[in-house]
């Protein structure tokens, strides 16, 4: 029985002759400030790892948001008041699109980055669209626009420093 | 990948035997994943790479829609620099991507087949669209008409709308954009991904029902069979019968 060493950092069994846990990286032979050390260093990672965490569920929510905004945009084509004009094609536009962004932000769950990056491309294409052929959208709910886009950026760059971290925590 | 299993491993630091489920060095306590790791650092700056890609697309797609009045000139100058687009960016990572030009496993009968597909795909689309077009936007749109004037508008128009697209999309798309994303993502987010964008970029919101499927096909395709010409061609059938439906029909 006391062969059997388990690590003091992840627990897993290590070889009396082992310098560092093959797991985790742990300083077994070490001195206890250079334990101490690794330890605080690997909570810094993980509370960095929580973070992250959080802006990529942040970006994945404000998919929600521009659909519920865009299905809320439907409010002004319908009440506009041009009777003549035939709001149809909008309506069904504005429909799939609102329907396409909730698809996206459900999916995020699973395909996050898949659908951070179709988000976001689909998000600047339209509003592009929206300023060529009508220049006075660009400054609409500018705020609320650049939020977004920046909510959601930094959620696909934090996708990708999540999977860093974690390689470097070895925890993948 | 058996030998490799069964070959002994040494530690990128101290060259000490490490076993295939160690984790970090014994010895010296160095992650073992240190080459993905370093990897890892790139993909930002890659992607951002691929952004820069994709909104010189958006710009010269959109600029397509808004030219006041098309005519074959503008076609054309549009048609070329969307090839410049796509031979520099596909050429900008020449050492990763010259592989996708090489065609291993050529296989005539794998291609027949994926030609017959292509024409039975693409005559149903046509007609899906023909109905969609008819009865529900109640208009019909035909391509032929700009190139009728020019005594080799038939010729012009199968390279613009055949040859063209199929080859340098596939070249941006499935060549460049694939195999960057492959570096970031997985590989079934790499397909999702470069299909979205392709999907996104033709401005056809009603076209996802057949787009969609068609660029996925084209993705996994290319993902399978390690070359880029396969989808060429099938592009190129799928367009060329769609473009020859449009002349008799118009």
């Amino acid at each position: 029985m006391e062969n059997i060493n388990y690590c003091n950092c992840c627990a897993v069994k290590y070889e009396a002759m082992d310098a560092f846990c093959n797991a985790c990286g742990f300083p077994l032979q070490g001195t206890k400030q250079e334990q101490d050390f690794y330890i605080s260093e690997r909570n810094v990672k993980e509370i960095e790892l929580i973070d992250l965490d959080e802006k990529v569920e942040r970006a994945r929510r404000s998919l929600y948001w521009i659909s519920g905004l865009t299905l809320f945009s439907l409010v002004f084509v319908v009440f506009k008041p041009s009777p003549d004009e035939d709001v149809s094609f909008l309506v069904i536009t504005t429909l799939i699109l609102s329907t396409a962004f909730l698809g996206l932000a459900v999916w995020g769950k699973t395909r996050t980055s898949t659908a951070l990056i179709s988000g976001l491309s689909l998000y600047l294409i339209i509003h592009i669209l929206n300023a060529i052929l009508d220049p006075r959208t660009i400054l609409s709910g500018i705020i609320v626009k650049v939020v977004i886009i920046v909510y959601l950026v930094k959620g696909i760059k934090s996708v990708i420093e999540r999977e860093k971290i974690k390689k470097e925590l070895n925890l993948i | 990948m058996e030998t490799q299993d069964q070959a002994p491993l040494y530690c990128s630091n101290c060259e000490q035997p490490v076993l295939l489920t160690n984790r970090f060095c014994p010895t010296c306590g160095t992650s073992q994943n240190q080459r993905e790791l370093v990897d890892d650092s790139k993909k930002w700056s890659q992607l951002q790479g691929l952004a820069l890609f994709f909104i010189l697309e958006i710009v010269t797609c959109l600029s397509t829609l808004f030219v006041a009045h098309p005519t074959i000139q503008t076609d054309i100058f549009f048609g070329v620099l969307m090839a410049i687009i796509s031979v520099l960016f596909f050429s900008s990572d020449w050492k990763n991507n010259k592989h996708l030009l090489k065609w291993p496993g050529f296989s005539f009968v794998k291609l027949l087949t994926f030609i017959i597909l292509a024409i039975i795909g693409s005559l149903m689309v046509q007609v899906i669209a023909w109905y969609l077009n008819q009865h529900v936007f109640h208009e019909e749109f035909f391509d032929f008409p700009l190139y009728q004037s020019h005594p080799f508008g038939t010729y012009i128009m199968i390279v613009s709308i055949a040859v063209f697209p199929a080859l340098f999309e596939e070249l941006a798309y499935r060549g460049y954009l694939l195999q960057k994303l492959l570096n970031i993502v997985d590989r079934k987010e790499a397909m999702y991904i470069t299909s979205i964008l392709f999907f996104l970029i033709h401005f056809s919101l009603f076209s996802f029902f057949w787009l969609l499927p068609f660029a996925l096909l084209l993705a996994y395709i290319r993902i399978k069979e390690n070359t880029i010409w396969y989808g060429i061609l099938i592009h190129f059938v799928f367009n060329l019968t769609a473009c020859l439906v449009d002349i008799i029909y118009s």
